[in-house]
């Protein structure tokens, strides 16, 4: 039945940016991680972190691109709360 | 005899009273000025296209695209707020969500804010609609359409 398979929108990338000044504290301080083939958000929050339970705290600061905490993508950048 | 008299004092009593309310009504003319307003926070256009200018603004508004371009969307806004994620949520003629992307903002007045989406593998041709919430609520919303050449 390929007259319904629905498109892929996969690998549809987004960004955003304001005039407006962002409203996160400046004194929150973020860096960046690059996603790597193999990665999940548990093994990115235990290698950085120690705890492989605070891949939440990754998944809810990037849910701009994350659709699903499940799959991450080689290449996508993460914005990684220190700890 | 007295009667007379009584009409005098009466009669000046009355000219000091309305002098003495004219002085009050002078008073009031100094006007202080009114307490600054505060402007709530509020969407007050979306325009789509294919390229943004330095300050986030639309440089050719369309709502025709193809399926290699860049989607902008450029959210206008006036108002204060100490922070209100405005959220752009595409979606394709299926319903099917093709992004959403938020951007959390501390706006001190008029400001714009863009959003943009690309498909390296080029967009499916159909119709697409982008929404915009504030904190959750809709402020406003336009269609747009992916045609090939």
């Amino acid at each position: 039945m390929a007259a319904d398979k629905k498109p892929d929108f996969s690998d549809v990338r987004s960004g955003s940016s304001s005039t407006a000044p962002d409203s996160r504290p400046a004194s929150t301080s973020r860096r960046t991680y690059t996603v790597v083939a193999g990665d999940s958000l548990s093994k990115i929050a235990k290698r950085t972190y120690g705890d492989a339970n605070r891949w939440r705290v990754i998944y809810e600061l990037n849910k701009d691109i994350i659709k699903n905490p499940d799959l991450i993508y080689p290449g996508q950048v993460l914005t990684l709360p220190d700890a | 005899m007295r009667a007379p008299h009584i009409s005098r004092f009466a009669f000046a009593g009355a000219v000091l009273l309305a002098a003495g309310c004219g002085k009050k009504d002078d008073a009031t003319d100094v006007i202080p000025p009114p307490p600054a307003a505060t402007v709530a926070f509020r969407v007050t256009s979306v325009d789509l296209g294919k390229s943004i200018t330095a300050d986030k603004m639309i440089a050719n508004s369309t709502d025709d695209f193809a399926p290699g371009d860049t989607v902008y969307v450029s959210v206008a806004t006036e108002g204060t707020s100490p922070g209100a994620a405005i959220k752009a949520r595409f979606t394709f003629q299926d319903g099917q969500v093709v992004e959403e992307s938020t951007q959390t903002v501390a706006p001190t007045g008029p400001a714009r804010t863009e959003f943009h989406i690309v498909k390296p593998s080029g967009w499916p041709e159909g119709k697409y609609k982008v929404e915009i919430t504030v904190d959750g609520a809709l402020a406003g919303s336009k269609d747009f359409e992916v045609k090939r050449g």
